[in-house]
């Protein structure tokens, strides 16, 4: 990498190479304020990158574009190939593609957990009942909460909600998972078991956008950083480059506020 | 019972019973009625006054009253002039009612003790809950017996008494697996009921009059309002604008007319707005077309507040999930919506049930409409009996009404189970 301008870093796809996400001039208006200000990044496939940045700076609406909760105004987002348009089929086919873990978790309060976890792939991929409920299981091993299954959300710890959150999402098998602040509403003993099980889905090549502030996590596992502020891109580097030697003056301040 | 942590999935301590003061009653009394000097006074006073309500009350009910008006009229009450020879449809029917409504509740029991076995769902109510249940209606079936004196009429009743009781406890055999019909069941009851009354040269519901129609009613408002006010106010919130529109405005002109005007134009121009050649409905027909309609719109405000009350958390995520729209709406949103709602909703169909009176406007003998009828008949004009008619028809009322109410509670709390 000769280049070091922040554009040709964000859209230098890691992990294997292949590019999975890519977003060119992404623009989002809220009426007349402009919350995303043409955003370029491309993410390849297995790789993991960590977006920070100051409240208020996009990160939310960047990765709800990405699976249509927002519209966005201008430039393109195409993810594995399909470009997001207008088009529904083209919606939910690039939904197909994309798990979303929420801050709040949103399960849904009125089903078991297993239910949860079955709902999407019976409804939506047709699987039949007992096929659903066994992957489901599996899913709910792979985050550590099998006993919880048959439990109302309601019954469970904030760390184990957001585990059965991701099972969620990992039960209609996606081939990318976005992560919006899924610590920040937990008690500090819960965060790290759902920072465990983010950790085992990255090393098993999950591809991975997560919004975090959780610095250790970032290290461990983060193939990119992106540092945004006001609706931009301000930095994007490795997690080396970051903690070792930020460029610019705004990431610098972010970062020594944080840790 | 031994609870579970379930962060950590060690067993809590025992749970130690919450602490229970023993006062002896004069303590009790001291402390809680005569504390000050004023509440002495107090105290005194509504004793006087209590006792006084409960003395005059009581006398009328077992010395003064003459309940001969209500005996003599009983039938009329009840069923106004259903023909003789039709009064086993209604027997049968309720013995139906009793079979499927007692088969309903055992199922649903035994899944309930599923639920809280399996530490899903928290014990409800206390000892003696289903005896508690139909204690009024219990009660008031005694004071129907006790009035009609009849003893064929008593070993009937009690014969669905035990249908029922045999019915609950087949229910609590079922396997599980069935249990999640139950509730269909007893919709099939109730519309196997009505079809063994009207089906096959039985009683037309255009002559019913009496308690038989205020049910009629009743049911039939509730069962069609309900899915209509769903509708509504799920139109009231569809991306389309003209849905929207013709949905708004139904529920604001409808909510901005009394109830007896919806009846008295829809007796009018119900005939009219049909397409030509169709007979017109009976007036029956039309009297709960007009109460279905007008509580439609209610219904959809408050299904609206439910809607509202559901977080955008929750339809992000089942979008994410790539659940459709209708899905989304169908699974996820008016489950909780219709559960949030559940007791302004029961307090809109108690409305309902009681509102049922004012069809005598359109010339209907409802329930009140019989009484008001009684008490001018040749033997018991001018004499004051009144009082009596009224007391016994807001027992029947405040029978339904209660026993609604505490369903919507029991509903409330078994739904409620698992809730944030
Ligand atoms: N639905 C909306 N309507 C109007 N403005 C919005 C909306 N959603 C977000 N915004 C604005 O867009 C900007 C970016 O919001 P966003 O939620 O993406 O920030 P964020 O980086 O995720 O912040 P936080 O760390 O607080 O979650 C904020 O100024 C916010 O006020
Ligand atoms: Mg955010």
């Amino acid at each position: 990498m000769t280049q070091t301008t922040p554009a040709s870093k964000a859209m230098q796809p890691g992990g294997t190479g292949e590019q999975m996400i890519l977003l060119e001039g992404v623009q989002k208006w809220f009426d007349d304020f402009q919350a995303l200000r043409g955003i370029d990044l491309a993410v390849g496939r297995r790789e993991v990158v960590v977006v920070l940045g100051p409240s208020g700076s996009g990160k939310s609406t960047l990765i709800r574009c990405i699976n249509r909760l927002e519209k966005h105004d201008g430039g393109r987002i195409v993810v594995d190939g399909i470009e997001l348009s207008d088009d529904l089929r083209n919606i939910s086919e690039i939904r197909r593609e994309l798990g979303m873990v929420f801050q709040q978790f949103n399960l849904f309060p009125h089903r078991t957990v297993l239910d949860n976890v079955t709902l999407a792939p019976r409804q939506v991929r047709r699987r039949p009942r007992a096929e659903a409920r066994k992957a489901a299981m599996e899913m709910l091993e792979r985050v550590r909460i099998p006993e919880q299954a048959h439990k109302y959300p309601g019954q469970l710890s904030g760390g184990q909600q957001q585990r059965a959150a991701i099972a969620r999402a990992l039960a209609m098998e996606p081939k990318i998972m976005l992560f919006d602040e899924p610590t920040s509403a937990l008690d500090p003993e819960m965060i790290k078991e759902v920072l465990e099980t983010m950790e085992e889905l990255a090393e098993s090549g999950m591809t991975m956008i997560v919004v975090s502030h959780e610095m250790g996590f970032a290290r461990a596992v983060a193939d990119r950083m992106v540092f945004m502020a006001d609706g931009e891109i301000v930095e994007v580097g490795t997690p080396d480059h970051f903690f070792e030697n930020p460029q610019e003056e705004r990431t610098k301040q972010f970062l020594s506020q944080i840790l | 019972m031994t609870s579970i942590r379930v962060d950590t999935l060690e067993p809590l301590p025992g749970r130690e019973e919450p602490p229970r003061r023993h006062v002896p009653p004069g303590r009790w009394l001291r402390e809680n009625l005569f504390s000050t000097w004023y509440n002495s006074v107090l105290t005194v006073l509504f004793a006087a006054l209590l006792g006084l309500l409960l003395y005059r009350v009581g006398r009328f009910v077992f010395v003064d009253g003459r309940w001969e008006i209500i005996e003599r009229n009983l039938r009329l009450l009840l069923v106004f002039r259903f023909p003789d020879d039709a009064l086993w449809r209604l027997w049968t029917a309720m013995y139906v009612l009793a079979g499927t409504f007692g088969l309903a509740a055992g199922a649903a029991a035994t899944v309930r003790r599923a639920e809280v076995a399996a530490g899903r769902a928290r014990p409800i109510g206390g000892r003696f809950l289903p005896l508690r249940r139909v204690a009024p209606v219990v009660v008031l079936a005694a004071v129907l017996l006790w009035l009609a004196g009849s003893v064929g009429a008593t070993l009937l009743v009690a014969g669905a008494a035990a249908v029922a009781v045999l019915g609950r406890l087949a229910g609590t055999l079922l396997p599980r697996r069935y249990a999640k019909w139950t509730a269909v069941l007893a919709l099939v009851g109730l519309a196997a009921a009505f079809g063994i009354v009207i089906g096959l040269g039985g009683v037309s519901p255009r002559t019913w009059g009496g308690l038989l129609l205020t049910i009629y009613l009743a049911i039939g408002g509730i069962a069609i309002s309900f899915p209509l006010g769903v509708l509504l106010a799920l139109g009231r919130r569809s991306s389309l604008p003209a849905v929207r529109v013709v949905c708004v405005t139904y529920i604001e002109i409808i909510r901005g007319v009394p109830l007896i005007t919806v009846l008295f134009v829809g007796y009018l121009i119900i005939g009219f707005t049909l397409p030509p050649g169709t007979p017109t409905p009976s007036v029956v027909t039309r009297a709960m077309i007009g109460i279905i309609l007008f509580t439609a719109a209610y219904v959809a405000e408050i299904v609206r507040g439910g809607l509202q009350s559901v977080p955008r958390g929750q339809y992000e995520a089942a979008q994410a999930l790539g659940l459709s729209p209708v899905k989304t709406t169908w699974l996820i949103v008016l489950p909780q919506a219709l559960r949030a709602v559940i007791p302004a909703m029961v307090g809109q169909f108690i409305s309902l049930f009681k509102d049922t009176s004012l069809v005598f406007i359109i010339g209907l003998t409802e329930l009140l409409g019989v009484a008001d009828l009684i008490t001018k008949q040749r033997e018991f004009t001018a004499q004051g009996l009144i009082f009596e008619t009224l007391l016994f028809v807001s027992l029947l009322y405040w029978v339904g009404s209660y026993s609604m109410s505490r369903e919507s509670q029991r509903l409330e709390r078994r739904l409620g189970v698992g809730e944030r």
